[in-house]
């Protein structure tokens, strides 16, 4: 048995090496460790100076102007992002329009309606479904929703709302089929699944004894949901809400195949446009031309700004659902 | 009064703070070698955090700090100069809830042998078979050395972490409430353990259990707000406990 | 009690039900028809010769070995360079860097990396690996590949070293073991499940994406293990060839849009099947 003594000299024994090399290999793993967590906030900062980096011979020649014309010509190297952000803003808004309701209704259904058995289930697919890369979605829309729709839904729309005010130039033709309008339904259907998800496991921090205690009071079920599981996992939803909305401004591939890649902007739904990561994804590869790439990463820079404001919010919110739930007595 | 015998840590004057609290407040006792000693006293009282100083497991945490002296053999261990990882070698903790690694049985006792020691494969394999008898668990494992930890009962699971820590013969073992999580039986079981091992070993055990406490030990040190309100032979405590909130407290009077 | 309104209490809670079975069987019917018509289409082109030869011309016969490949190889190497950098910041904030302020921070960041557009990803990468080197390579894919890997890795790997109790920390730490060895030996084989479940979640993760690689990797028609030229992948020959108008394009396209969803389907399952076995300890 070695002799762990303490108040030998430490500087002698074979014990003595062996806590150096404890101590030294403390201090490497503790660097390493620290080293990479590092990397996360080089990362950030690395994209934040690429970014800007790449734009600013946009920047600077086309200034904040930039945010609001419409032009978009290679030839003449003139360049502005309205096009591209005005279909970002559109296509993911009205894509939530959509997503957030039925998603939340899934949410909902799962841990309100849905029979003991089947509860898994589903709750697995909605999972594994929020999982499917966008490319899917994408193809699917090209070949299957945008001829469906050029077909039988848009003719039949552009005609009944062609002498309405407003509708009429909302909804105008030609039905091409790919549009503004193809792409925000493609867009919404990618995200409920991942709504569903998140609200699900946001509506699962709500104490049961809450729930149960106002259905001993005789609410009804939908009185439960409203008045009680809503208002409690409020901020866990509009988060998870905002996180859905992060990503689908960002989203790429579902988007780029059905669009059109006009860079017009267009009042009615059913015209072409394009997005910001669509744009991006279309053209960069072809981009020549002093301004060109610029101009296409001046727009990546503004989407990753809007994105990070986004996605900031709904960590802030999330974050306050998580206080909550541990924090209750 | 019977001979104690030498005394194995010396507890001098002993306070501790988290953060700003005073936790323990100028602790005096001795500790007598191989014998069994146990701190008793109401949640809160400190008896976990005296524990805990004497392995000095506390400093894992930031803004926990102990102030005054700790004995061991005569040598301070709250000293800056001393080497906290050989500390910890030779002072053995058990914890309330059974520990065992995501390794196997053997792995398990063998953990801590392989950090100081240089054993062969034999030497290594006689050291964990010893500690395993020792802690009484030898039989019910020796046919799988090579389960996992965790696919043992929790009071088998109590007894591989005792085993453990008697592997490297500690000059001191540390109990922290290791029965309150386990049934009666294997309380049984741990309990004759714990007599057995102290004919080798110095032992202190925290329980806020009082009959187990005058079953187990021979010197029983009565706490209460982070002050040590009476020390003394385990029969006497119980039996004519000097100050009379230690009477209050072993007839239940409050707890 | 007030029979009346009671009943319109209960009128609207079965209204409010109701729409919300609708939006389920909305929603997910047209999940079903997506994933329907997926298997349809691809599973028509799912033969050998998918996976035992290159990518064709238009109008011959082909496969997608090269993109099958290309994507294997950046795969592997996105997740080779980021598993252990995302593990190594996730153990800096779940066992040292708890409660500090920098913690927080590389936290906050890094989920915000989680939901950032993986094409601001490419953009990042394009400027800072394919501009000084002149030229795409598969380098550059596997860089921007590695930036999505390691923030999931950085999350699943920091919650999961949460879940361990400090106990089992105390214990190892009270036998005299070191901190790193405290780390590496009980708790990160503690988390062990937890950890490889984020890493199949990340490789899930990579291996739909597509815009990234548009303009780090670009693409190869031909057979290429040369990291340092542009190579195929599964994503950016599906979008190409997609988007083309030749048929026989269009079927394999389908084809590997299929296999990459199984892929991502069993990845999931099998990480989810880990963690079920662990919760179940």
């Amino acid at each position: 048995m070695v002799d762990l003594a303490l108040s030998q000299d430490l500087s002698a024994s074979p014990i003595a090496a062996r806590l150096h090399r404890f101590h030294a290999g403390d201090r490497n793993f503790r660097r390493i460790a620290f080293s990479c967590a590092l990397v996360i906030l080089a990362m950030f900062a690395g994209i934040l100076w690429a970014l800007i980096a790449g734009a600013w011979p946009a920047i600077s020649a086309f200034g904040l102007p930039f945010i609001w014309t419409e032009i978009w010509n290679p030839v003449t190297q003139k360049f502005g992002g309205l096009a591209p952000i005005a279909g970002t803003l559109v296509t993911s808004f009205l894509a939530m329009l959509v997503a957030v309701p039925v998603g939340i209704g899934i949410a909902i259904f799962l841990t309100e309606l849905c029979p003991r058995p089947l509860q898994r289930p589903i709750g697995i697919a909605v999972e594994l479904l929020a999982g499917i890369p966008s490319i899917i979605y994408g193809i699917w829309g090209l070949f299957v929703l945008a001829p469906f729709l050029q077909q039988y839904v848009m003719p039949g729309v552009i005609a009944a709302f062609a002498d309405i005010p407003v509708l009429s130039s909302l909804f105008a033709g030609p039905p091409y089929g790919i549009g503004v309008f193809t792409a925000a339904l493609i867009l919404s259907i990618m995200t409920i699944p991942f709504i569903s998800a998140i609200t699900r496991d946001v509506f699962e921090t709500v104490p049961p004894v809450l729930k149960e205690a106002t259905y001993g009071l005789g609410a009804t079920i939908w009185e439960v949901q409203s008045k009680v599981v809503l208002p409690y996992a409020r901020s866990g939803v509009v988060g998870g809400v905002m996180l859905a909305l992060g990503r689908a401004l960002g989203e790429t591939m579902a988007v780029t195949f059905v669009i059109g890649n006009s860079h017009r902007v267009s009042s009615s739904l059913f015209a072409p446009g394009t997005t910001i990561s669509a744009s991006i994804a279309n053209e960069f590869t072809e981009a020549v031309g002093d301004l060109y790439l610029p101009a296409l990463v001046e727009l990546g820079l503004l989407l990753f700004i809007v994105t990070f404001l986004v996605l900031a919010t709904a960590q802030y919110m999330l974050y306050q659902l998580e206080r909550r739930a541990g924090g209750r007595p | 009064m019977a001979n104690n015998g030498a005394v194995k840590v010396a507890i001098k004057d002993l306070s501790f703070f988290y953060g700003d609290t005073k936790a323990l407040k100028n602790i005096t006792i001795p500790l007598y070698a191989n014998k069994v000693t146990a701190f008793i006293g109401p949640s809160g009282c400190g008896k976990s955090t005296l524990l805990r100083v004497m392995n000095r497991i506390y400093e894992l945490y930031p803004n926990q700090r102990a102030e005054g002296e700790v004995l061991l053999d005569g040598e301070n261990i709250l000293s800056r100069k001393l080497d906290v990882n050989m500390l910890r070698a030779k002072v053995g903790m058990v914890f309330q809830k059974p520990t065992p690694f995501p390794m196997t049985i053997y792995d398990n006792v063998a953990f801590g042998l392989q950090l100081y020691e240089s054993l062969s494969r034999s030497e290594m394999e006689g050291r964990v078979e010893h500690a395993l008898r020792r802690a009484a668990l030898w039989d019910e494992v020796k046919d799988k050395l090579h389960a996992s930890g965790t696919s043992l009962s929790g009071g088998q699971q109590q007894r591989l972490c005792i085993a453990r820590s008697v592997a490297v013969k500690p000059e001191l073992i540390l109990l922290d409430e290791p029965c309150s999580a386990l049934d009666p039986i294997s309380t049984a079981k741990i309990e004759e353990l714990i007599n057995e091992l102290s004919d080798d070993y110095t032992i202190v055990i925290v329980t806020h259990n009082m009959q187990q406490a005058s079953r187990v030990s021979d010197h029983t040190a009565f706490m209460f707000l982070g002050e040590l309100i009476e020390f003394g032979e385990t029969e006497q405590i119980f039996t004519t406990p000097a100050n009379k909130r230690t009477e209050d407290y072993i007839t239940g009077r409050f707890g | 009690m007030n029979n009346q309104r009671y009943l319109r209490r209960r009128i609207r809670s079965a209204f409010f039900m109701g729409l919300s079975v609708v939006a389920t069987v909305f929603g997910l019917s047209w999940l079903v028809l997506v994933l329907g018509t997926l298997l349809y289409e691809g599973l028509g082109g799912f033969d050998f010769r998918l996976f035992s030869e290159m990518t064709p011309a238009p109008g011959d016969d082909g496969g997608l070995l090269n993109a099958i490949m290309g994507s294997l190889m950046m795969n592997i190497f996105a997740v080779a360079v980021g598993t252990p950098i995302g593990i190594f910041a996730g153990t800096y904030l779940a066992e040292y860097g708890r409660h500090t302020k920098l913690a927080f921070v590389v936290r906050f960041v890094n989920d915000i990396l989680l939901s950032a557009p993986s094409i601001v990803l490419g953009l990042f990468i394009y400027e800072i690996i394919v501009l000084p080197m002149g030229h795409f390579s598969a380098w550059a894919g596997s860089a921007v590949l590695a930036t999505i890997v390691i923030p999931v890795v950085v999350r699943t790997t920091e919650n999961m070293l949460l879940l361990i109790p400090n106990t089992l920390r105390e214990a190892a730490a009270a036998l005299g073991a070191p901190r790193a060895h405290v780390i590496k030996q009980v708790t990160w084989r503690a988390a062990r499940a937890g950890i490889v479940t984020g890493v199949l979640l990340a490789i899930a993760r990579i291996s739909g994406e597509t815009a990234p690689l548009l303009f780090t990797a670009l693409n190869n028609q031909f057979w290429s293990l040369d990291p340092n030229a542009p190579m195929a992948s599964l994503p950016v020959v599906i979008f190409q060839f997609a988007i083309s108008p030749y048929r026989d394009w269009q079927q394999l396209a389908w084809s590997g849009a299929l296999l990459i969803t199984l892929t991502v389907l069993i990845l999931s399952i099998i990480a989810r099947v880990l963690e079920a076995r662990t919760d179940q300890k």
